[in-house]
Order: C-alpha cells, then structure tokens, then sequence
C-alpha cells in the first residue's frame, strides 16, 4: 500500500463540506479528510495534520488574508484549493494551486481532483514507493539501536537535516511513527538482535 | 438514526452495536425491556440530555455535540471521561495483553514476533496508565474546581486565584498524540509486518479490539479538546477577572 494523501477542508456550510468530502473521498489515494468550520487554528493544525491538500473556502481567506502566505511558510509543498462561490474568478486567488467553484458540476471537478492527485504523486514520487530505500533501512537500525538524531548522522556521515527527512519518509512508508514501533519492525525484519534493542 | 429521549434503548443497541460499551458505561445493565431512553435514564439517575449527546456522538461522526455539552455541567462530561479511563485500563488494555499471550508460531524461532509484541504493548499500556493516572489526579479535580468556584458568587479564595494564575489548563502537556501514534503503529505492525501466528484468529482479535479501542480513545480526546479544555479556559478568565 502506498502513502495516502490527505485533506483539511475548511469551509463553514456542513453541505458544502460533505459534498468535497463525498468527492474526495471517492479516490483510492485518498488518506484522511479532516473538516474544520474555522480558519483560526488551521496553522496548528497544518502543524500537526501535514496535508498534502488544503481547501479552503474564498470568503475565509477574505477575513484573514495573511492566512495564506503564514500557511506557505509552514508548508512549501501543500496544495492550496480555493473553493469560491460563482462570480470570483481564478485571477482573485493567485496563491492558490486550484480553483473549485460552486456551480461546477461534478465530473469537471473530479477531473481537477484527480489532476491534482496526480501532480502530488509525480512530486513526491520517492515517498509514494512502498520499499524502504537501503539508506532508510540504515537509519531505521540506528533508530532501533536507540541513537538519537545527531548520533545517526555521525555514524551515517549524513546531516542531522536529512535524517529527520529519512524518518519522515520511513514513516510514510510503513505507517510506523514511533520508536517503540520502528524497534519492533527492525527486530521483525531482522535488522537488528532482540538483544540490541533499547 | 438520531437517537432521542423516545427512542427505546434496545433499539439504540440493535441499530448499532458499537453502542454496547458506551450504555455499560452509565452503569446501564442489559435487560431493559422496551423502556425508551428517557426511562432507563430515570431508573439510574442519568441525566438523558447528557446520554443523549454522548451516545449520538459515538453513533454518528459528524454528530458534534460540543456546542450542546458546554453549555451542561462540566462534572457531567469530566464523569463519563473517568469511566472510560476505568474501562481502558481495566478492561481493554488486559483483553489485548492477554490475546498477545496467546499468540502462537509453528517454528521456535518466530516466536521473537510475541516477545517484542509484548515489550511494545506493557510500554503502551504503562504509558495509557500514566497518562490517565495524571489527568485524574492532576487535570480533572482542577476543572472540577473551577467550576465550584465559577458557579459561586464573588471573588475566587487567594490561593486558588494563584492557582489560576500559576498554572491554567493550556499548560497541561498533550501527550494524546502520542498515545495514538503508538496505536496506529501496533495496527500497522499486527497488519502488515507480523510474521502470520498460528492461530490467526488470535490476531484478528487482537486487531479488532485495537480498532475499538482507537475509536473510543479518539472520542475521548474530542471530549476533552472540545468541552472540557474550552469551559475550562473561559472559567478560568472570567475568575481572573473577577479578582
């Protein structure tokens, strides 16, 4: 199974939330779909969510029009979705990556969806590979060994920069986060002794 | 389905099974008969708008009961918190232990799969223990505070002023994150890097109380992020204000 992509949708009408989340979840890339009413905390939660995809209705941005560049510099990679009501055109939102509006049917949308979908795939092309790379097993046996970020990079000649990179992609990969977790998979995968584990 | 004070228990649970943990948890026994929501709360001094909105919520995702169980008794919400923390700690976390110790392979050698299983899960559970230990004895008795001082007239006593002013409720570390991220692990490792046990239907179980019980935690925390950390956070203004 390869990594999900996943969605913030945040809009306030529920109707309009659960036809993106109807459509969007339609895909069998699709990872989680989080809906939120308010665009107050969305720094937080990108923080913490990582998405690959933000939708976020035009009239919010409007309220908090700094939102966006904040956003940015959060994440360069995210997908900015504008979903606009009829009379705004593409041109209003330059930031945005897409643009869905209301009075638009349903297969055109699908198709921007699934454009999108695929654009993220081709960008991250390494993290949708479902094998760890023989480098991210490395890591993954210096993880279990218990050594910390700066010591991994010392053994690997590597910067600590792209060792958290490595982590991040193995738990794309294996869906596993923690240490107690990745221990366990490297024992099972034999990349490590039972004795040698933390 | 909306489930509403008219609506009979029995039908709650028929309709979905998921339920049966969550009317236990009200001290609710089997055997009601055709008794309607607002009976059976009667029979054990529930408070059925409370019921309602918990069960609702647990029932339907996108049934947010937030709104309502704010505007209700934080003692209500901070209650049915700490039985779910009983029902984690004392029953789910011992049904999974025990599966795992079931667990069986053909060949000697795999059987390094059960013993880092286990070492993984006694840390999960040490950790769900730890943390709920905290927020009972720590986070809950203070919220509970504040809201016997927030229904009294007046200033707030000095020390519980200080209190306030020393440590609010947005200090409280969040450690849920972490408790599920070692959750989701275990569901990835039970799924896909386990070397097949011999009785597989031992780790289907497993998985499947694995499954409920990330439901439940998530519930939880939507409870705690949502009702009570907010009323909490207004309580403790309006107090500082009234100093």
């Amino acid at each position: 199974m390869s990594r999900k992509i996943t969605f913030i949708i945040v809009e306030r009408s529920y109707v309009i939330r659960s036809g993106l989340k109807k459509i969007i979840t339609s895909f069998q890339e699709t990872g989680f779909v989080k809906e939120f009413e308010d665009i107050h905390l969305i720094k937080k939660i990108i923080v913490k969510e990582q998405p690959n995809v933000l939708i976020i209705n035009a009239k919010l941005i409007d309220e908090a029009p700094e939102i966006i560049s904040e956003i940015r510099k959060i994440s360069e990679t995210i997908k900015l979705v504008v979903f606009v009501g009829t009379r705004r055109s593409h041109e209003d939102f330059p930031a945005f990556d897409l643009r869905i509006a209301v009075d638009e049917q349903k297969s055109l949308i699908i198709k921007k969806v699934q454009e999108l979908i695929s654009e993220i795939k081709t960008e991250k092309k390494d993290e949708f590979s479902e094998d760890l790379s023989e480098r991210e097993k490395d890591v993954v046996k210096q993880i279990a060994l218990g050594k910390t970020n700066k010591q991994i990079a010392n053994v690997l000649f590597i910067s600590p920069h792209t060792v958290i990179t490595h982590r991040k992609n193995i738990t794309g990969k294996l869906g596993i986060k923690t240490v107690s977790g990745l221990t366990v998979y490297a024992i099972l995968n034999n990349l490590i002794k039972i004795e040698d584990a933390q | 389905m909306i489930i509403t004070k008219d609506t009979k228990l029995a039908n709650v649970i028929f309709q979905n099974y998921h339920l049966i943990p969550i009317v236990s948890r009200f001290g609710i026994k089997f055997g009601f008969g055709d008794k309607n929501v607002q009976q059976v709360c009667n029979q054990y001094d529930i408070n059925p708008d409370f019921f309602i909105e918990i069960v609702n919520a647990f029932n339907d995702k996108d049934y947010k009961p937030y709104e309502k169980l704010k505007k209700m008794p934080l003692s209500f919400t901070v209650g049915y918190l700490l039985k779910s923390h009983f029902w984690y700690n004392k029953t789910k976390l011992p049904i999974i232990e025990n599966l795992i110790e079931q667990l069986e392979w053909e060949r000697e050698g795999d059987n390094k799969n059960k013993e880092v299983l286990k070492k993984f899960f006694s840390q999960y559970r040490k950790e769900v223990n730890e943390h709920t230990v905290n927020e009972e004895t720590e986070i809950y008795p203070y919220v509970l505070e504040l809201e016997k001082n927030y229904n009294k007239e007046g200033q707030v006593e000095n020390v519980f002023y200080e209190r306030i002013q020393n440590k609010s409720i947005k200090d409280y570390a969040d450690t849920h994150d972490e408790l599920n991220s070692a959750l989701l692990d275990l569901k990835n490792i039970l799924v896909k890097y386990l070397y097949p046990a011999k009785n597989n239907n031992i780790t289907e179980q497993i998985l499947i109380e694995i499954f409920k019980l990330e439901k439940d935690m998530t519930d939880h925390t939507e409870l705690e992020d949502n009702v009570v950390i907010p009323v909490a956070v207004k309580m403790e203004e309006d107090l500082k204000n009234r100093n």
